[in-house]
């Protein structure tokens, strides 16, 4: 394809370190939790993200949603620095982040009322977005009446209604049923199919890394690195037949458990010497 | 929505106490009316001849007594009864109504009552602490009993206790220590209250009567001095209690 | 209606209610009628009280106060919460006092209330509005402080501004709190209410009740303390009721 635009990428993260300091009362300890990223994800692109506790992931994915701010390098969205959240990107957060004051209704209608849409507008994207994700028999329900799984329906819903093209999700199936995350995992591969979006999505489990992925980042521990990106080069839709038994797929888990349990067995034996 | 350190917080407390004492002797000897705001220095003057008299610490050691022996009564009374609502339904049931008609009624309103009844004696006086206390204790024992987790109920079990009375000491208690004592800190607290009604209200004594006479006679210094062991026994047996169960906090 | 009856969260509470004042009645009545009031001997009391008019005076008197108090201590006791929970170095110095003043048995500031206030309304609406005033403010502050940082960056990853922060996080996130705070607050009240009215002046519902003692009326005590009990139930259901709802909104982290 030759079309300029799509050669800029959607993100693009350059040289990025991020220190935390740990104030307890009298040694302040910091802690380097990411050290020099730099990482392009193309337009379109759905990339998972996965490494040991304590990489850094949810820092990085933070800073690509600019909820922290960097201490050193920059985060370019479609070709501008960033420095404050925006509306062509919206997050799924791990723990659904719903207003538990609002119905499923209003909370998605909330990034549109933030932007002070026109209120029969706004129900009408968020009916839509609602529909979508198949809770439309839930819409006046308040988050505490709903499972999990319909919880984070309902933060999808909203991350989609925002019309950002990018979405940036935080282990968003990690507080989920086994069950339940397959069927939402094949529900959210079918919407970002249709809707042409780019995904950054942080998981810590290897079958959902590989299974979603165009592309899947392994990052190193203390402090955080890119380790390696990885080319999942299945076909899709992947729903209709056996993934996790295809050739590809076994390869690719075979390898980053490798590389994580490597990493894994490093910390141990620092952790008990 | 920036988190201070706890030393922050301590340094801007300590400041700020000695501000406030500071202004309190100013404006006291401004002002000059020892009745309605002694100043600092007189209250520590009291205080003093206090300590060097004897009273406080005879009263103090009447006022202990009396809370401490009220506080053994009324977690006796409320580990029996409190047991007894946690494991059967039907003395729940009748004594229900007694246990929420003592919750809503103000233990102050009942002191002339016990007057009447139990005397101005030290059995009049162990009452209205009772009275102030028991609540809290019944229902943190009623509520821990209740709640004891069923996964280690048959954990014992598995591992060969048997009887429900094997049960209730080996395992429920213990699971239920934490709110236990969290019964017993809120009725230290009230307690404490019971005390203070007590010996201003029958017969004048322990820290309350000293309290109560000095306010007859109008020495406002030396209620501000006697008022402030008081607040200071109340805070240490809560933050007592508070520092034990923060040791047990294995849940 | 029947099968009502027989159900054991009615029958039992009937059974033990009869039992226990039957026995009363028997025994109060054999051995000494007026020192031991007997059921029937409270309920020929609250008769002859409501007649005279003593009771509803009392009531009233007591309610003025007790309403009086308790709506300056919300008028006031929120906005300082707030101020103290959104100022924190302030609340963090104000704490102590709070702490020493929530400490404090009630009863033995009654004579510095006196030199201050002297024995009259004021003095009473003092008890009251205080003590409310304070447990109002300690919660609405608890609140203002705890709101959920997660909520708070959702709103900020949708770019909400300030206002809308307050208005759509923070204060939804404030209210079970300040419902906490009122409920609390009123029970304080209602105690404060019948020190001043025991310990002061002698008036209202706690004045009767000192008045039983002084005639050496135990019937007449418990009639003032029965409508004390039924006013507390009243008011603290209802704010129980309130706090129960919002509940909810608090939510897991």
């Amino acid at each position: 394809m030759k079309d300029t635009v799509l050669d800029i990428p959607a993100i693009e993260l350059k040289g990025i370190r991020k220190t935390f300091t740990l104030s307890e009362d009298r040694d302040a300890k910091t802690v380097l939790a990411l050290d020099g990223v730099d990482l392009k994800i193309r337009q379109g692109e759905f990339l998972t993200i996965i490494g040991p506790s304590g990489c850094g992931k949810t820092t990085l994915l933070r800073i690509i949603a600019s909820l922290i701010l960097p201490d050193e390098g920059e985060v370019i969205v479609e070709g501008e620095p960033v420095r404050e959240p925006g509306i062509k990107r919206a997050m799924v957060f791990q723990t659904f982040g719903l207003f538990p004051w609002k119905s499923v209704i209003d909370n998605v209608i909330f990034p549109l009322m933030v932007r002070k849409f026109d209120a029969a507008e706004a129900r009408e994207i968020a009916m839509k977005h609602i529909r979508q994700v198949g809770l439309d028999k839930f819409v006046d329900a308040y988050p505490h009446q709903l499972s999990g799984g319909m919880q984070q329906r309902v933060g999808l819903a909203r991350a989609l209604s925002t019309g950002a093209d990018i979405l940036l999700m935080d282990e968003p199936f990690g507080a989920i049923d086994a069950q339940t995350r397959e069927l939402m995992q094949e529900e959210l591969m079918k919407i970002c199919q249709q809707e042409q979006k780019t995904v950054v999505f942080i998981t810590h489990d290897l079958d959902e890394a590989v299974l979603l992925a165009d592309r899947v980042l392994l990052m190193s521990r203390g402090p955080g690195r890119v380790r390696e990106v990885i080319d999942v080069d299945l076909p899709r839709p992947r729903f209709d037949y056996d993934v996790r038994g295809h050739e590809t797929f076994v390869k690719v888990r075979a390898h980053l458990w490798h590389e994580l349990r490597n990493d894994l067995v490093e910390q141990r034996a620092e952790e008990t010497s | 929505m920036k988190a201070r350190s706890r030393k922050d917080v301590r340094r801007d407390q300590i400041v700020g106490v000695m501000v406030f004492l500071i202004i309190w002797e100013v404006s006291a000897r401004l002002l000059d009316n020892s009745l309605i705001l002694p100043p600092i220095s007189a209250i520590l003057a009291a205080l003093w001849e206090l300590i060097i008299t004897g009273q406080l610490i005879v009263a103090l050691s009447q006022s202990i007594l009396l809370l401490i022996a009220g506080l053994i009564v009324a977690t006796t009374i409320g580990f029996v009864l409190g047991a007894l609502i946690a494991r059967s339904r039907t003395a729940y049931w009748m004594l229900n109504p007694y246990l929420s008609a003592l919750f809503v009624t103000p233990t102050i309103a009942l002191v002339p009552l016990v007057l009447v009844w139990f005397g101005f004696g030290f059995p009049g006086r162990v009452t209205v602490v009772v009275l102030a206390a028991v609540v809290p204790i019944l229902f943190s024992v009623a509520s821990g009993l209740r709640d004891s987790p069923g996964d280690l109920i048959d954990v014992a079990r598995s591992f060969g206790v048997k009887g429900e009375i094997a049960l209730l000491f080996k395992v429920r208690i213990r699971a239920a220590l934490p709110v236990l004592l969290a019964g017993l800190r809120l009725a230290a607290g009230r307690g404490v209250v019971g005390m203070a009604v007590a010996e201003t209200y029958l017969r004048l004594g322990g820290i309350g009567g000293l309290i109560k006479s000095y306010g007859a006679m109008f020495q406002t210094d030396y209620v501000f001095a006697s008022i402030l062991p008081l607040s200071l026994l109340g805070i240490g047996i809560v933050s007592l209690i508070g520092r034990a169960e923060r040791r047990l906090h294995w849940t | 209606m029947i099968d009502k009856l027989i159900r054991p969260s009615v029958f039992l509470p009937l059974v033990s209610l009869v039992v226990v004042f039957g026995g009363w009645e028997i025994v109060g009545r054999s051995i000494n009628p007026l020192l031991f009031a007997p059921p029937s001997e409270v309920l020929r009391q609250f008769g002859e009280l409501l007649q005279t008019g003593e009771l509803q005076d009392a009531a009233m008197v007591t309610v003025r106060a007790l309403f009086l108090g308790y709506f300056l201590a919300v008028v006031v006791g929120i906005p300082f919460g707030i101020l103290m929970g959104a100022w924190t170095r302030f609340g963090d110095i104000l704490q102590p006092y709070l702490y020493a003043i929530f400490a404090t048995p009630r009863v033995v500031l009654v004579p510095l209330i006196v030199v201050w206030f002297g024995i009259g309304f004021e003095a009473r609406l003092f008890l009251v509005f205080f003590w409310s005033m304070i447990a109002i403010s300690v919660n609405t502050a608890q609140g203002v402080r705890h709101a959920r940082p997660d909520l708070v960056e959702v709103a900020r990853s949708f770019q909400a501004t300030r206002l809308q922060m307050a208005r759509h996080v923070l204060i939804p996130g404030a209210i079970p709190f300040v419902v906490s705070g009122l409920r609390i607050g009123a029970e304080r009240a209602i105690v404060g209410v019948i020190i001043g009215e025991m310990f002061l002046q002698i008036v209202g519902l706690g004045g009767v009740i000192t008045k039983g003692s002084q005639e050496l009326l135990p019937a007449k005590m418990l009639c003032a303390v029965a409508v004390i009990a039924v006013l507390g139930t009243i008011i603290v259901t209802a704010l129980d009721t309130v706090e129960k709802r919002f509940q909810d909104w608090k939510g897991a982290p």
